[in-house]
């Protein structure tokens, strides 16, 4: 695997154009050696075309691209991985075939070549179904033929571009884990997806693509960051109630049922909860409603400004909120759960646990 | 090597997926229809004239359902390992070629089998043989060279005016041509005469395949010929296909 390059994608200015329809204008990314980089963007941004223009398939109008140090991706082509965002493979091949002939194609031969299939096979778990015809598989089987295939020369880089499209749930989650263990082997790995979980789990930083450039990017750490919004719903709110709670700041706002705090801080929700609790209200539900990488994809694909410069909106500082203790927010939380769990309606008893859980993340 | 290994690939999906039925069955129909002529025998040049118009018809069939297995998606992972483009086109092109080349085979054995010409031996049949499957893969190549794959649709188009041209002789003379203007006339000539050029090969290759008559020079040169146009077919329709954006049919 080759390590001398550090940057193993470096994008100036790149445009492309289908005829008269300009798809990618002025784009500019680096991802560096042994990064899990995501690309988030809707569908039909650009995101296959950029991934293609990666791998040589498609030529640039304008701009320079370097793969691997090569401004010719087609030369390194064997130490790329690709794996397509449709799983649409030669199904009337064996999964053992399939990557057989795909190794011969890069140049592996003998008992090397076989000892590779196998060690792949094993490794996306299709070493029972590999003398089965490919056509049999499901959507998420052939995905973990496209993971076989694309590592079966140990790539420096892969590319992979929405790897859990048109999978169900089960399917997603197995490619998802799949991918997930593709971290401890080194690659640097180039992700396309308009799924925000995918970037949540796999990813080491984010970059939004929108308008034909990327509009904003971001370590995903970084946006573990407390700063979301959350919803409270409750039996009921009184109007003495209300008022008692949106005096608390701008960002709590009050429904019949439900509270909203935008740009959530221990702080506020906390108090919240207490002025809930102290009210005698019955909490039914708390859960964040705009994660913080939610927050910047919208925003950026709404074409909004970002708070900051690096493009992430910052932290919230805390608002009108009067000064706490940092172990407020665990003092309630213990609280309702004891209260839930004295209390006869069950839904009490369960509902405190995601916002323990949110806590944990920063959203709450 | 990358070639033969992705051509044997390719013509293993054909023979899987039982589309090879077809070039079977159309060699058998031909044989008992055109070929065994019981109680008729035939000679050489009456298999090599069945032969000549049976493969180049055989090869349309072949090569465009080998074009339609290359023009997937299924050909970016493909693509993404060390087969190059010009492998990848040639592969299909060899492909094509294997299953007529496999084809006239076959008509050959069982013509040899169960009616064999008197007047043909080995000699005469590989005589025969190398001018006719040249202009199979003249054919073949000139598909691959038309197909949406490599040739945008407007040099596709450009191309096959140039081609209709080159026939135009057959619809576009007599009092037609001598009812146009001198200018015209001239003009029209010319291109016809220019354009023919390339196709003299295929027809000449056609004409020396059913007479085996190569006690002049100008059959060797046809088979030059035939040969060069071949590679330069295949060298524009890689060219093109090495130079354009990859986007695969759905």
């Amino acid at each position: 695997m080759s390590t001398d390059v550090i940057d193993s994608i470096e994008i100036v200015d790149l445009s492309k154009s289908y005829g008269n329809i300009q798809v990618l204008r002025g784009l500019s990314l680096r991802v560096a050696a042994g990064e899990v980089y995501g690309l988030l963007g809707p569908n039909g941004v650009g995101k296959s075309t950029l991934l293609h223009l990666m791998i040589g398939f498609l030529k640039p109008t304008s701009g320079s691209l370097r793969v691997l140090g090569s401004s010719r991706p087609d030369t390194v082509r064997a130490q790329i991985g690709y794996i397509p965002e449709r799983q649409r493979y030669h199904t009337r091949y064996t999964p053992r075939e399939y990557l057989r002939f795909i190794g011969e194609f890069s140049g592996m031969r003998g008992a090397d070549l076989i000892s590779r299939v196998e060690q792949e096979l094993d490794a996306v778990g299709l070493d029972a179904d590999a003398d089965r015809m490919m056509g049999t598989f499901s959507k998420g089987m052939l995905q973990r033929v496209g993971v076989a295939q694309a590592l079966l020369c140990d790539p420096a880089l892969l590319l992979i571009d929405e790897p859990t499209s048109g999978l169900d749930p089960g399917g997603q989650r197995e490619v998802i884990d799949l991918l997930a263990s593709l971290r401890d082997r080194g690659h640097t790995v180039f992700l396309c997806t308009h799924y925000l979980h995918e970037i949540e789990q796999l990813c080491d930083r984010v970059g939004v693509l929108t308008g034909g450039q990327i509009a904003v990017e971001a370590r995903v750490s970084d946006l573990r960051a407390p700063g979301g919004s959350v919803l409270i719903e409750v039996d009921s709110i009184s109007t003495e109630l209300r008022g008692s709670l949106e005096a608390i700041s701008r960002g709590v706002s009050c429904g019949t049922r439900t509270v909203r705090i935008v740009q959530n801080t221990p702080q506020t929700q906390a108090m919240v909860l207490r002025r809930l609790l102290d009210a005698g209200a019955a909490i039914i539900a708390l859960e964040p409603l705009e994660s913080p990488l939610e927050q910047l994809y919208v925003r950026a694909v709404r074409g909004l400004a970002f708070d900051s410069p690096a493009g992430p909106p910052a932290a919230p500082a805390p608002e009108a909120a009067p000064s706490r203790r940092p172990a407020e927010g665990d003092t309630l939380l213990n609280e309702l759960l004891r209260r839930g769990g004295s209390q006869d309606s069950a839904p009490g008893a369960t509902n405190a646990e995601p916002a323990a859980g949110d806590r944990e993340q920063g959203t709450a | 090597m990358r070639i033969l290994r992705f051509t044997g690939f390719t013509l293993l999906e054909y023979l899987r997926s039982g589309r090879v039925a077809l070039e079977i069955v159309a060699t058998l129909v031909v044989y008992f229809v055109f070929l065994r002529r019981v109680g008729l025998g035939m000679n050489a040049e009456y298999f090599f004239s069945v032969t000549g118009v049976y493969t180049p018809a055989l090869t349309l069939y072949s090569t465009a359902a080998f074009i339609g297995i290359g023009d997937r998606p299924q050909g970016y992972v493909l693509l993404s390992r060390g087969l190059s483009r010009a492998s990848y086109l040639l592969g299909i092109f060899l492909s094509s070629l294997v299953i007529v080349a496999g084809s006239y085979g076959l008509l050959s054995i069982m013509a040899a089998l169960f009616n064999r010409p008197p007047d043909l031996d080995l000699a005469g049949w590989l005589l025969g043989t190398l001018p006719l499957l040249l202009n199979v893969g003249l054919l073949s190549a000139l598909m691959i060279m038309l197909s949406p794959l490599v040739f945008a649709t407007g040099w596709r188009l450009f191309v096959l005016g140039l081609i209709a041209l080159a026939f135009s002789s057959n619809f576009i003379g007599g009092t037609v041509l001598e009812s146009l203007p001198e200018v015209v006339r001239t003009l029209l000539r010319a291109v016809q005469a220019i354009l023919g050029g390339p196709l003299v090969p295929a027809f000449y290759g056609f004409q020396l395949a059913v007479t085996r008559d190569y006690s002049t020079g100008t059959a060797v040169a046809n088979l030059f010929a035939q040969a060069s146009l071949l590679i330069s077919l295949l060298g524009l329709a890689i060219y093109s296909f090495s130079r354009r954006d990859l986007i695969f049919s759905q």
